[in-house]
C-alpha cells in the first residue's frame, strides 16, 4: 500500500500540483439490533477507497474512487488534477496551506477485546439481556430497542511533505431506546455509550447504568409537563452543557468557519467573549469518541484551548485555515471516509471544571429551569444563534428541583449566552458519543462539561 | 469516467443465494458518479469528483434477517458478503411481522427522470454554474463571505430478489444552494436559496444567487419579540417540514407499530376540510419520482389526506404485511448498505383560495416564518423550534426580521389550527407542492 500511495504522490506533482495527498481509508464493521426480545437484523459492512486531494494552479481539486488499485488511484490523482484546472477561472481565495514537517508513525490502538474476535451469537446475548431489563422495567414500556456496533477504522495519510501516518483505531457503541405509553401520551427514553474501544466496553455495562436508565426515563416523563416559556436562569448538566459548548462556541471555533466568514468570533481573537469561569478545550488526546492521534493530513493531534478565563486565545485548524489565519496546525482535520476531503472539525470538546458543588449552583435561583440529557443541536454559526433540544428538565424553585418537565428545547445567541455563565461546577464528565454533521460529513466527536449555570436563556415550551 | 458493471456481481450473488437453504433474499448493487463544487469565503472553492459503487444483500432464514455490504465488487467480495449476510441470517432470530418479500409486478416507466446534459456534465460547468450565483448575489449587494455548492450525480442501481423482481434504476439529480452572509458592525444578515431538480434545465442559478442575497439583506436588523401567543405563517420553505413530517408518521414499520404520533390518526379529521395531501412517485421528471420503490413495486399516487381526513399510511412490504393489506409502493432503500424503510415521494399539499399578501395584510399581530424546522419528536409529536429566519408582522405588515424566537406545541395542534392555505406555493424538484399557511394561536418564548 505505502509504495501505491506514495508513487501516486510522486505523479502529482510530477502532473503539476504544488500539494498532492492521498488517503487510503477502510471501515470495517457490524452491528446487532434487537428489538422487544427479538435480534431481528444481524448486519456487516466494508468501506474501503482512496481520496486524492491536490492545490493545481493555486486551487483545490479532490477525487475518490472505490477501487483500491494502482490504474483507479492514477485515474483519480488525473481526475483531481481536472478538478483543480477546471475551477480555475471562477476561483475565489486563492488554495494555500501551512507547510509542515513530515511525520511518520503507525498507530494502533490497543483494545483488551478485540470485537471481531467476539461471535454474533455473544453480541446477540448481550443485547438481548440489555433489551430484556428495559423491556420489564414497566407494563408502561411499550418497546425497547438495543443496537450494538462496531468499527474498525484504518486511516493512511500520504503526502507530498513527506508524511506518512498510518492509524487503526477501533470504536464500540451501544445504545439503549425505550417507548412508554400512557393512553395517547409516548414519551422516549434513551441512552448510549460508545468510546475507543474494544468490546470490554460492552462487558462493563450493567443494566441498571444504562437500559434500567433509559427504561425509567421513558416511563417518569408520562408524567412529566411542558415546560413554561420565557427567558431563564437554567443550570445544564454534563451532557447538554457538552452539547451546549460543542454547538454554540464549538463550531464557531473552526478555522475555516473563521476565514470564511461563518463564524461570530471571527475577529475576537484576544478578546475577553465569555465570563471569567469560561475555559474551554478541545482535546483530541482524551481517549473519548472523538479520539485520534494524527488527523486526516497526518498532523499529530494535540490538546486545543478556544478560550482561556473568558479570552479566546485559539481556534481548530487545518493546514489551510492554518495557512489562511496565520497559526499552526495542531490537528484537527478529520475526514468521513475517502469520499470526503479533510475539513476541520471538533474532537472531544468540554468546559474545563470550576469548583462548586450542583448544590452549590442551584441555591440561589429562585425560579429557574434544570436541564437533563441531550438529544440533539445546531447553530447558524455565522449569526452566533444555537439551539439544544434536551431529554427533560426540572422547575428549580427557591434553590430545589421540584417539577419534572418533557420536551424542552433552548435557544440562544452565543456571546451573551457564554457571558452568562455564572456558576461551574467541578463534577466535569465527557459522555456525549455521538457524530457531529458539517458539510455533507458525518464524523465521531464526543464532548461535555460539569454541571453550569447560564442566566437569560429562552426556554421553548406549550406553557 | 467509465461505468462499472453492476448487474454482473447481482447475478452472481444472486446465483450463489439460490443454491442455499434460505427463505428469501435481494440483492442490490449500485454505481453513482458525483461531480460537486463548493463555495467558502468570496467564492468557489474546491472541485470534487466521487465514484461510488457498492453490493448489498439481505437475507431471510426462519424470518430472522441478516445484512451485509460491501464496496468493493470483486468475486471473492460478492461472495463473502453473501456468506455474511446467510450466516448473519441464520443467527438472528424469528421477526413475526415479516411475511416476505414482494412478488414482481410490471410498470410502465415514468419518463424524465436520467437528464443527459448531467450524465455529460463537466467540472468546468459545475464551476461556471456556481460562479453565476455568486456574480448574480454580488450584483445585488456586494461584500457578501459565502458558503454554498453545485452538485450534480448520475446514479443507476439494480435489484434482484428471490421472488423474481429484476429491475433497473438509473436517474440524475442536481442540487445548488448559496448563503451570502452581510455584515454591519456586530449585525449579520444572512440567508440561503437553494434548487434541486432531476434535470439541469430546471435550476437558474442566477435566480438562486439574487435570491440569496435579497433574503440575506432583509434580514439584517433582527430584533427579539416577546413571548405569547401569535399566528404563524409559513412559507413554503418551511411548512414543507410540517407536512414531511406527517407523512413521514404515517410510514412503514414505526406507524403500523404505533411508534408514532400519527400511528393512531388514520381516519381522522386532522385539519381543514380544503385540507388535501398526495403523495405521488409517478411525476415524470421529478425528483422523488420512480418507476419502481426500494423493493421493486410499482409506485402509485397515494391521496394520504382528503378533506382533513387521514386517509391512509405509507407501506413499505414489511408494514403492509403486518396490516394485511397490499404495498402502497413507498419502499425506501438507502442504497447498497442493505436497509430498507419507508416514505414518502413527491408530496402534494392541494393550494387554497387565499394570496399569501392577503394572508399577510389581514394579520394584525403574527410571524413570518421563512425558515425553521417543524419536524417534532415523531414519537410524542411534541415540538420545540427556533425560528431561524422571520420577521414579524404588525398591522398586515412585515415589521422586522426576530431572532432568539422559539415556537412549542404539538404538531397535530398545528394541523388542527391551520386557518388559511395560500393559493401560491413553491415547487420543489418538478415534484414536491407546498403552499404557505396560517396558523393561529402558536406559542412563542421570546424576550
Amino acid at each position: 500500500m505505502r509504495d501505491l500511495l506514495e508513487l501516486v504522490v510522486e505523479s502529482g506533482l510530477k502532473k503539476g500540483a504544488s500539494f498532492c495527498e492521498v488517503r487510503y481509508f477502510e471501515e470495517r464493521g457490524s452491528s446487532v439490533s434487537v428489538e422487544n426480545g427479538v435480534a431481528k437484523i444481524l448486519s456487516s459492512g466494508i468501506l474501503r477507497g482512496i481520496g486524492v486531494r491536490v492545490i493545481a494552479n493555486k486551487c483545490w481539486g479532490f477525487a475518490s474512487t472505490n477501487v483500491v488499485t494502482r490504474e483507479s488511484a492514477e485515474r483519480a490523482l488525473i481526475d483531481a488534477i481536472g478538478c483543480a484546472r477546471a475551477i480555475t477561472s471562477h476561483a475565489g481565495e486563492e488554495a494555500k496551506i501551512v507547510e509542515v514537517d513530515p511525520s511518520v508513525d503507525f498507530i494502533k490502538h490497543d483494545v483488551k477485546i478485540n470485537p471481531e474476535d467476539v461471535g454474533p451469537e455473544e453480541k446477540v446475548k448481550k443485547a438481548l439481556e440489555l433489551e430484556r431489563a428495559a423491556r420489564e422495567f414497566s407494563d408502561r414500556v411499550k418497546d425497547a430497542f438495543v443496537v450494538y456496533r462496531d468499527v474498525l477504522t484504518r486511516v493512511i495519510v500520504c503526502n507530498s511533505f513527506g508524511t506518512f501516518v498510518e492509524e487503526i483505531t477501533p470504536r464500540t457503541h451501544i445504545s439503549c431506546r425505550v417507548i412508554a405509553r400512557e393512553g395517547d401520551n409516548m414519551q422516549e427514553g434513551y441512552e448510549r455509550v460508545g468510546c475507543v474501544a474494544g468490546y470490554e466496553l460492552i462487558e462493563g455495562i450493567s443494566v441498571e447504568n444504562f437500559s434500567l436508565r433509559a427504561a425509567k426515563r421513558a416511563v417518569s416523563l408520562l408524567s412529566a409537563k411542558p415546560p413554561p416559556r420565557g427567558t431563564y436562569t437554567v443550570v445544564v448538566d454534563p451532557r447538554v452543557g457538552g452539547l451546549f459548548i460543542h454547538e454554540a462556541i464549538g463550531h464557531n471555533s473552526e478555522g475555516d468557519h473563521v476565514f470564511s466568514g461563518g463564524s461570530i468570533i471571527s475577529d475576537k481573537l484576544g478578546q475577553k467573549i465569555a465570563s471569567d469561569l469560561v475555559t474551554i478545550i478541545d482535546d483530541p488526546t482524551i481517549v473519548g469518541y472523538g479520539h485520534f492521534i494524527y488527523d486526516h493530513e497526518g498532523v499529530r493531534a494535540r490538546p486545543h484551548i478556544i478560550i482561556r478565563d473568558g479570552v479566546l486565545v485559539g481556534f481548530l485548524h487545518s493546514l489551510e485555515s492554518a495557512a489562511k489565519l496565520g497559526s499552526k496546525p495542531e490537528g484537527s482535520a478529520r475526514a468521513q471516509s475517502h469520499h470526503y476531503p479533510p475539513i476541520v472539525r471538533m474532537s472531544n470538546t468540554y468546559l474545563a471544571p470550576g469548583d462548586m458543588t450542583l448544590e452549590e449552583i442551584l441555591e440561589d435561583i429562585n425560579a429557574g429551569i434544570y436541564l437533563s440529557g441531550s438529544q440533539y443541536g445546531y447553530v447558524e454559526s455565522e449569526k452566533g444563534q444555537f439551539t439544544c433540544k434536551v431529554e427533560e428538565a426540572w422547575l428549580i424553585e427557591r434553590g430545589e428541583l421540584t417539577e419534572h418537565l418533557r420536551d424542552v428545547a433552548i435557544s440562544g445567541l452565543t456571546l451573551e449566552a457564554l457571558k452568562n455563565i455564572s456558576a461551574v461546577g467541578k463534577d466535569l464528565r465527557i459522555e456525549m458519543p455521538g457524530m457531529c454533521g458539517k458539510a455533507g460529513q458525518s464524523m465521531f466527536v464526543d464532548a461535555g462539561a460539569p454541571h453550569f449555570r447560564i442566566d437569560g436563556i429562552v426556554v421553548g415550551g406549550r406553557r | 469516467m467509465a461505468e462499472v458493471d453492476i448487474i454482473t456481481p447481482v447475478e452472481k450473488a444472486s446465483r450463489l443465494l439460490s443454491r442455499l437453504d434460505i427463505d428469501f433474499y435481494d440483492v442490490f448493487a449500485s454505481f453513482s458518479r458525483n461531480i460537486s463544487v463548493t463555495i467558502l469565503g468570496r467564492g468557489v472553492r474546491e472541485a470534487y469528483s466521487r465514484v461510488d459503487v457498492g453490493i448489498g444483500v439481505r437475507v431471510f432464514k426462519n424470518k430472522g434477517m441478516g445484512v451485509a455490504f460491501s464496496q468493493s465488487l470483486d468475486d471473492s467480495d460478492v461472495e463473502t458478503t453473501v456468506n455474511r449476510a446467510v450466516s448473519f441470517a441464520s443467527i438472528a432470530q424469528p421477526d413475526p411481522y415479516f411475511k416476505g418479500l414482494p412478488a414482481p409486478s410490471r410498470a410502465p416507466e415514468i419518463p424524465g427522470l436520467c437528464d443527459s446534459e448531467i450524465v455529460h456534465l463537466t467540472l468546468e460547468d459545475a464551476s461556471r454554474i456556481s460562479r453565476e450565483m455568486i456574480d448574480a448575489s454580488e450584483e445585488i449587494r456586494r461584500g457578501a463571505m459565502y458558503f454554498g455548492g453545485f452538485s450534480a450525480v448520475y446514479g443507476k442501481g439494480h435489484l434482484v430478489t428471490s421472488t423474481g423482481v429484476d429491475v433497473g434504476v438509473e436517474k440524475t439529480s442536481i442540487s445548488a444552494y448559496l448563503q451570502p452572509v452581510y455584515r454591519e458592525g456586530d449585525d449579520v444578515g444572512s440567508s440561503y436559496e437553494f434548487d434541486y431538480s432531476v434535470s439541469l434545465r430546471d435550476i437558474d442559478p442566477r435566480w438562486i444567487g439574487r435570491k440569496a442575497a435579497e433574503k440575506a439583506i432583509e434580514q439584517l436588523g433582527s430584533k427579539r419579540v416577546e413571548s405569547g401567543s401569535l399566528p404563524l405563517i409559513l412559507l413554503p420553505e418551511s411548512s414543507s417540514s410540517l407536512f414531511s413530517s406527517l407523512l413521514v408518521a404515517l410510514s412503514g414499520e414505526a406507524a403500523v407499530k404505533g411508534r408514532t404520533f400519527a400511528s393512531n390518526i388514520l381516519g381522522r379529521q386532522i385539519g381543514p376540510e380544503n385540507l388535501e395531501i398526495v403523495d405521488d412517485g409517478t411525476i415524470p421528471g421529478a425528483i422523488a419520482s420512480s418507476t419502481y420503490d426500494g423493493e421493486g413495486v410499482p409506485k402509485r399516487p397515494l391521496k394520504v389526506v382528503e378533506k382533513g381526513k387521514v386517509l391512509s399510511f405509507l407501506h413499505n412490504s414489511y408494514s403492509a404485511g403486518i396490516m394485511n393489506v397490499e404495498s402502497t409502493g413507498h419502499a425506501i432503500r438507502g442504497g447498497y448498505s442493505g436497509q430498507v424503510g419507508a416514505g414518502p415521494s413527491n408530496i402534494r399539499v392541494k393550494p387554497g383560495d387565499e394570496a399569501l399578501d392577503e394572508i399577510i395584510s389581514e394579520t394584525r399581530r403574527g410571524i413570518l416564518v421563512a425558515s425553521a424546522s417543524f419536524s417534532p419528536n415523531m414519537v410524542s409529536g411534541e415540538f420545540s423550534t427556533t425560528i431561524d429566519e422571520g420577521f414579524l408582522i404588525e398591522g398586515g405588515e412585515k415589521k422586522h426580521p426576530v431572532k432568539n424566537l422559539m415556537a412549542g406545541g404539538h404538531i397535530l395542534d398545528l394541523f388542527r389550527n391551520i386557518e388559511t392555505i395560500s393559493k401560491e406555493g413553491r415547487t420543489f424538484g418538478r415534484g414536491h407542492f407546498f403552499p404557505a399557511v396560517k396558523i393561529r394561536d402558536v406559542k412563542l418564548s421570546g424576550k
